[in-house]
């Protein structure tokens, strides 16, 4: 299609192709399964229960279970998770289910232990909340260390870049206004047909980042669309293959699916910001994105994917042969996805602390200062570190008490043999609990906190954040 | 070609010892990474399967310890061509195709020693394991 409008027009376009097929392979946290694992002898209402070790919701009655594709394994955390179950059913192997209850009268059963496949399954249906992204994010990292994140591995100083999604290959790009899509929508789902059931959760329309609700018979899927991944550090997911037909009804929408990775722009974000809204750095189009770099201001930034181009071709391809061979038949929607909602952030009543709120005047020294003076110093301003900044009042090095006495009982009198160089520091628009996480892992207790110019602009102690969060 | 690691103490650190065995030997040692400073000294290096033992040998005749580091394998049955191992690599051994497959060069990658593809890996598909038979042959070489 995007050839053929480019080379003949809209017109000729709308009247050759009847049908343009889309395709993504990406990592859709908010996905799952429900499963009906049918009655034991004697009945139990399942109140805790656990698939390889994973813990599985029991949103139902008594033998309605969820496996959530984030639900981490027990024994294996981060590295097995309900996508991996999911997997592992979907590829016909035994799985073992663990349930404990409390017992009742017309469910007696207090534990049942047993192995099952999904032959064993009365039902066995993918049901995701949100999936098909638009188009996401691109994430770096403005840290100095390496973060991982549920967008990958994020090098410091934005050393490198990932991005999510198909661009024009994307389903819900091609019919923007969701003109064909909407609830019942028959679509590829996980290698096999499923329906689209309505909008998904946080659909933000107006903001180019629409979502799906997806329904299909899981027993019918295939591995090598529907796959369990591990993020370090961050959870276990379920990468999902998902592809819409779109029928080309009107001229506009031979348009609209004519269109192009270098049409289709998104967000450079940086992640290495922990708040809700991060800093957007940079807008880049999928076509940059896909051609492995990226420009940051004056930086040139390694960009990889983390959803797989392959697989999605592929969907498009697998789902156009359906269609030819007449294995597929469109369908029209009940009703349209919405194009107005609005995705609101969280309601709070209590205030969340940042650094900002306890942050306390930095007492500093020089470079040239003597140790004497700098123990003086910490008598009359009782305190307990100083932080050592230069002519401009950056930072430069940080000296605490106990560095004064070992100094002392060492017979040292330089600063410079003392000073701790690669100091750990707060931003002011932290939260509080982000920058106390930080000092436990260094087992420091004190953070001096800086600007982007390394400009000190006070410090936060361990003392004044026990204080105020009550640990 | 087999991968060694080659540590040099602050002792020995000063002395030309790798020029001295490839003049020795006349083995071409083809070093891939080096970090050297007075403390001390880590040479990635390749050499022929077929001198591996003596060229071990000779190293840990002259004072450096010696590895051999594991290599990194792709499982393709695993991988999904996601790419989100490509900008982790710093030698770009692994790369994507023209139809969006990843590709991975094992000439070119550091082998164990680097290792920062491995957990970014969302399929867990990146593995180190060890080099072939001569690794054995090597650690008998004492």
């Amino acid at each position: 299609m995007k050839r053929l409008v480019e080379s003949s027009g809209v017109e000729v376009a709308f009247r050759e192709v009847d049908v343009v097929t889309t395709g993504t392979f990406g990592a859709m946290c908010s996905s799952g399964a429900i499963i009906n694992v049918g009655h034991s002898d004697p009945p139990i209402k399942i109140e805790n229960a656990w698939i390889n070790d994973v813990p599985i919701s029991h949103p139902g009655a008594a033998v309605d279970l969820y496996i959530g594709a984030t639900a981490m394994s027990e024994r294996q955390p981060f590295e097995y998770g309900g996508g991996h179950v999911i997997e592992d059913l979907v590829s016909g192997k035994e799985v073992e289910l663990k349930a404990t209850s409390y017992g009742t009268d017309c469910y007696p059963r207090a534990h049942v232990k047993t192995r099952l496949t999904k032959d064993d399954l009365n039902q066995f249906y993918l049901l995701n909340f949100r999936n098909c992204y638009q188009r996401y994010n691109c994430a770096v990292n403005g840290r100095d260390e390496t973060i991982y994140t549920y967008m990958g591995k994020l090098l410091p100083r934005l050393r490198n870049a990932t991005f999510s999604g198909a661009g024009e290959l994307n389903p819900l790009m091609n019919d923007p206004d969701y003109e064909t899509i909407g609830i019942g929508t028959r679509i590829f789902l996980g290698g096999a047909q499923g329906y689209v059931i309505g909008e998904g959760t946080q659909h933000d329309p107006q903001n180019r980042f629409g979502t799906i609700m997806v329904r299909g018979d899981a027993t019918k899927m295939s591995p090598e669309f529907l796959r369990g991944a591990s993020f370090t550090r961050y959870g276990t997911t379920l990468y999902v293959g998902l592809g819409i037909p779109i029928p080309i009804l009107n001229e506009g929408l031979a348009k609209k699916t004519a269109i192009r990775d270098e049409e289709i722009f998104t967000s450079v974000v940086d992640y290495g910001v922990p708040r809700k809204d991060r800093p957007k750095l940079a807008q880049v189009s999928y076509k940059e994105l896909k051609s492995g770099k990226i420009t940051v201001g004056d930086k040139r930034i390694r960009v990889s994917s983390l959803s797989s181009l392959k697989t999605a071709r592929k969907i498009a391809g697998t789902l156009k042969s359906w269609i030819a061979q007449g294995e597929f038949f469109l369908t029209a929607p009940v009703e349209r996805l919405p194009v107005d909602s609005v995705f609101k952030p969280m309601r709070q009543t209590e205030e969340t602390p940042f650094v900002a709120n306890v942050m306390q005047e930095a007492v500093t020294c020089s470079e040239s200062e003597a140790v004497q003076a700098i123990a003086e110093r910490i008598v009359t301003r009782s305190v307990n570190h100083i932080v050592v900044v230069d002519g401009n009042g950056k930072l430069t090095g940080i000296v605490t008490s106990w560095d004064i006495t070992r100094a002392l009982a060492q017979g040292k009198t330089a600063l410079a043999d003392i000073v701790t160089r690669r100091v750990i520091t707060a931003k002011l628009n932290e939260p509080l609990e982000t920058a106390s996480k930080r000092m436990a892992q260094h087992n420091i207790s004190a953070l001096p906190v800086i600007d982007n110019e390394k400009k000190v602009l006070g410090i936060v102690t361990a003392e004044d954040v026990s204080k105020l969060l009550g640990r | 070609m087999v991968r060694i690691l080659l540590r040099f103490s602050e002792n020995i650190v000063e002395k030309p010892i790798t020029s001295q065995i490839i003049l020795e030997l006349r083995v071409p040692i083809n070093i891939i990474t080096a970090h050297v400073d007075s403390k001390g000294g880590e040479v990635l290096a390749e050499v022929p399967d077929e001198s591996l033992v003596k060229v071990v040998k000779a190293f840990r005749e002259r004072g450096a310890t010696v590895s051999i580091p594991k290599l990194i394998e792709i499982d393709s049955e695993k991988c999904i061509s996601c790419g989100a191992c490509l900008t982790l690599c710093p030698v770009e051994a692994i790369t994507m195709d023209e139809d969006a497959s990843v590709v991975f060069n094992q000439e070119k990658c550091l082998g164990s020693t680097c290792s920062a593809c491995v957990d970014a890996c969302p399929s867990r598909a990146i593995k180190s394991v060890k080099q072939n038979n001569s690794e054995l042959t090597a650690n008998k070489a004492h």
